[in-house]
């Protein structure tokens, strides 16, 4: 009796201490925002401060001995690329240039942000990135990077590998981002395992559905895919529909538009696809499969023949590679002979995008680590140990440092010359994983095509009402 | 008579008063105080409630989180949630696993706990089956693996290609597990429930050691065989020990983030084991809607709350105690 009355007076105790405490940081404005409040003078301020004047030699006005801070995408390139570019910049400026790599970006930096302390220079990469809407007004433009001149004295914008390169960087007319290496889509297949049996890689749909017919005769699959990777279909599928339909396709698509999945082109794609699978030309449980497993099925099994993907699967597969596999690359396929763009244009899309927050307390350095990447030494340090290109040109020579994956993907960029694109919603909007969803179960067989176009519209028609849609033209 | 009486009384009750409020006040009573009370309150004020709090506040906002940027948009997000789909198909999945696997992990625990403290020879001494020990250790194992690991050995058992299980079962038995609506989520819940399991039963074993053995005893020389003694001995007298399993079960199936995110990242086919979390951590991290995500966090924190007043207002309506120890 007197535990029971004890112990609820305590509980009355603690509980209005609790609610008084609770009321108190009511008063205090403090909250995940409120922190940074002040900051925007003091690191307007700061860059101001390494205002020493620009020339050639310094385009960016930077101060000698200033410490530069980057944090990097630790992915697949790894970071010694823009370590490289930092041992160039202590050289050069006598300063400390850090490099931190991560796999989290928006953990790690989205605080930052709001604080308004960000570091100078973001490679913004990976599955954790941030989205380019979110952070858009708090970036710098990057154009001044392009027209500055780089090591060896050439302006940067005359050595890039194509004109339009850079694209894939610019949101609502702002070169927000300076994508590094150069990313080839394609779909990909063993040149030995083709040449053994007298198969050529598909260029169009139903050149791949004979294809698929072949390849069940020796017990094989056309396609094989795993569950987190399902959208890979989905990237091959919005290529072919926007080299059949050209660029209204991709526009409609990029814009978030009102029925942009029933295009025509989208249409004659997706029944393509859906007779593939009907075919039983796709290899089975892909959607309980782990990707890189399902990728091993493609280049160790060799139980499947195509895997499309972009032109990292070389390196990612790089352990898990059958002897003498040759790994070689396609275009995506074209419907039919009537398509707008040629069956050799190509997605091609410049990838790891650096960013300089203009609250950086030197946006100058990040600028500079920038321009050393952009530089030709950089640039052919970087495709010499990663087998991959970057925007810059003339960094790969003939034999590709040995690996045919790569000496066809500069192939595929000499033969596409300018019809080459882009699209990025997916990956702006947040979309993949609502995706994924919907491709896993078109590839299992259990969504037509119907059920396909309007899921993936559902999707895109919430982006637009619960995102601001940052328009491309 | 009664004047002297209450003269003499009244100093003595009033010196006793200040000499406890001298000791109330003494440096060791402060210090304690302060040490034991007040700091981790205002830990807890500081990392829990005023989180809490901000979270509420931002689900009002349309907060993309990257920037001190936002305008109060009332009860805008709660309303978009009320009609969101994708959400009431991860509440559906989180109210499934609440339901399955805190059942499911008490059942098996119960019965193996049973076996190992009470459940021996029918004669005699009352102890567990033969090597009870060893079957104690081993049950506990899964536990002490991570769940992330867990969760990525299962994604190789369940592989339908080269996965273990489907390695064991005849052809016709082979399933997609992780693939297909009609086994992922409860493929799912097997892994959580197997890592569960080995807790929850040491916890009632330590419930059941504390009966006394006299009360298994006598309900044995009445005659009461295995099952009778459980349903009617240990059940009632560890009924507390199950409520606040069940209210950790559940509250760890209303979470399930983990378990979930690496068994299928994206949510498992036709979102079948998308759970809350996943959608908010989908939305807040990879679609900088920080505002509408807090929504969905304070929704599920409701959640959270009506779950466990359920619990106890059944376990009061099936006529357990109310006290709490």
């Amino acid at each position: 009796m007197s535990d029971s009355k004890s112990s609820f007076t305590r509980r009355n105790v603690l509980r209005g201490a609790l609610f008084t405490a609770a009321a108190v940081p009511f008063g205090l404005a403090s909250c995940a925002t409120g922190g940074g409040g002040g900051d925007d003078d003091e690191t307007t301020d700061g860059g101001d401060e390494s205002s020493a004047p620009a020339d050639a030699s310094n385009p960016f006005g930077i101060e000698e001995g200033s410490n530069v801070e980057t944090v990097i995408f630790n992915g697949g390139y790894g970071v010694d690329y823009v370590e490289f570019a930092t041992a160039i910049f202590n050289e050069m400026w006598g300063g400390e240039a850090t490099v931190e790599p991560t796999t989290e970006i928006t953990a790690a930096l989205q605080p930052r942000f709001v604080a308004g302390d960000p570091p100078d220079l973001i490679d913004n990469s990976g599955a954790q990135s941030m989205g380019f809407g979110a952070i858009l007004e708090q970036i710098e433009d990057l154009t001044d990077v392009v027209d500055a001149p780089n090591l060896e004295g050439t302006t940067i914008r005359d050595t890039l590998i194509a004109p339009n390169v850079l694209d894939s960087g610019v949101y609502d007319g702002k070169l927000a981002a300076i994508n590094y290496v150069l990313t080839v889509y394609g779909v990909w297949y063993s040149k030995s395992l083709f040449d053994a049996n007298g198969w050529t890689a598909p260029t169009t749909w139903a050149e791949a559905l004979e294809l698929g017919a072949a390849a069940q005769e020796q017990g094989k699959f056309l396609f094989a895919w795993g569950k987190e990777a399902a959208t890979y279909y989905q990237t091959l599928a919005i290529d072919s529909a926007i080299k059949q339909g050209g660029d209204e396709v991709r526009l409609a698509l990029e814009n978030l538009e009102e029925g942009c999945w029933s295009k025509d082109a989208v249409q004659a794609v997706f029944t393509a696809m859906k007779e593939i699978v009907d075919a039983g030309y796709v290899k089975p449980g892909g959607s309980g499969t782990f990707f890189t497993d399902a990728q091993a099925q493609w280049s160790l099994d060799q139980d499947a023949l195509l895997y499309p993907s972009g032109s990292w699967i070389e390196n990612e597969m790089k352990d898990n590679t059958a002897d003498d596999f040759q790994m070689m690359g396609v275009p995506s396929f074209v419907v039919d002979d009537s398509s707008a763009l040629p069956a050799a244009a190509l997605h091609s899309e410049a990838g790891e995008p650096f960013i300089v927050p203009s609250d950086a307390a030197n946006v100058a350095g990040g600028k500079e680590i920038l321009r050393i990447m952009l530089s030709n030494e950089a640039a052919t340090n970087f495709a010499k140990t990663k087998l991959a290109p970057t925007v810059i040109k003339d960094t790969v020579p003939a034999d590709g440092f040995g690996s045919t994956a790569l000496v066809s993907q500069v192939d595929m960029l000499g033969a596409a010359g300018s019809d080459t694109f882009t699209h990025k919603f997916v990956g702006l909007y947040g979309l993949n994983q609502a995706q994924l969803v919907v491709w896993n179960a078109f590839l299992d067989g259990s969504k037509s095509v119907e059920e396909l176009t309007s899921d993936l519209q559902a999707i895109t028609d919430e982006a637009r009402n619960t995102q601001e849609v940052i328009p491309v033209s | 008579m009664t004047t002297p009486v209450t003269g003499a009384g009244a100093p003595r009750s009033r010196s006793g008063t200040r000499a406890r409020r001298k000791a109330r006040w003494s440096f060791d009573n402060i210090s304690f105080f302060l040490v034991f009370l007040g700091l981790p309150l205002a830990l807890f004020l500081l990392l829990v409630i005023w989180p809490f709090i901000q979270a509420v506040f931002y689900s009002f906002t349309d907060w993309g989180g990257f920037s001190q940027e936002f305008e109060i948009i009332g009860f805008a997000n709660y309303e978009r949630l009320v009609n969101d789909a994708t959400f009431k198909t991860a509440l559906g999945n989180n109210i499934k696993l609440a339901i399955v696997v805190p059942f499911a992990v008490i059942v098996i625990a119960m019965i193996f706990a049973t076996l190992v403290t009470v459940g021996g020879r029918g004669i005699g001494q009352t102890v567990g089956v033969k090597n009870s020990g060893f079957y104690r250790v081993v049950s506990f194992f899964p536990y002490v693996i991570p769940a992330v690991v867990a969760g990525v050995i299962f994604t190789k058992v369940f592989d339908p290609s080269n996965g273990l299980l489907n390695g064991l079962l005849p052809a016709g038995l082979r399933q997609n597990w992780l693939g297909q609506v009609s086994t992922a989520l409860p493929a799912s819940m097997f892994v959580i429930i197997w890592g569960a399991v080995g807790f929850y039963m040491l916890l009632f074993i330590a419930a059941i050691k504390a009966i006394p053995a006299e009360t298994f005893e006598a309900a044995r020389l009445d005659g009461a065989g295995r099952l009778r003694t459980m349903w009617s001995v240990t059940i009632p007298s560890i009924r507390e020990n199950i409520q606040t399993a069940w209210i950790y079960l559940g509250i760890a199936a209303l979470d399930a983030f983990v378990f979930m995110h690496i068994l299928n990242n994206s949510g498992g086919p036709d979102n079948s084991t998308l759970v809350m979390p996943q959608y908010l951590f989908r939305l807040a991290f990879a679609q900088s809607q920080f505002g509408y995500a807090s929504a969905v966090g304070v929704a599920m924190a409701v959640v959270t709350l009506v779950f466990a007043g359920l619990v106890f207002a059944i376990n009061r309506l099936t006529g357990g105690s109310t006290r709490s120890n």
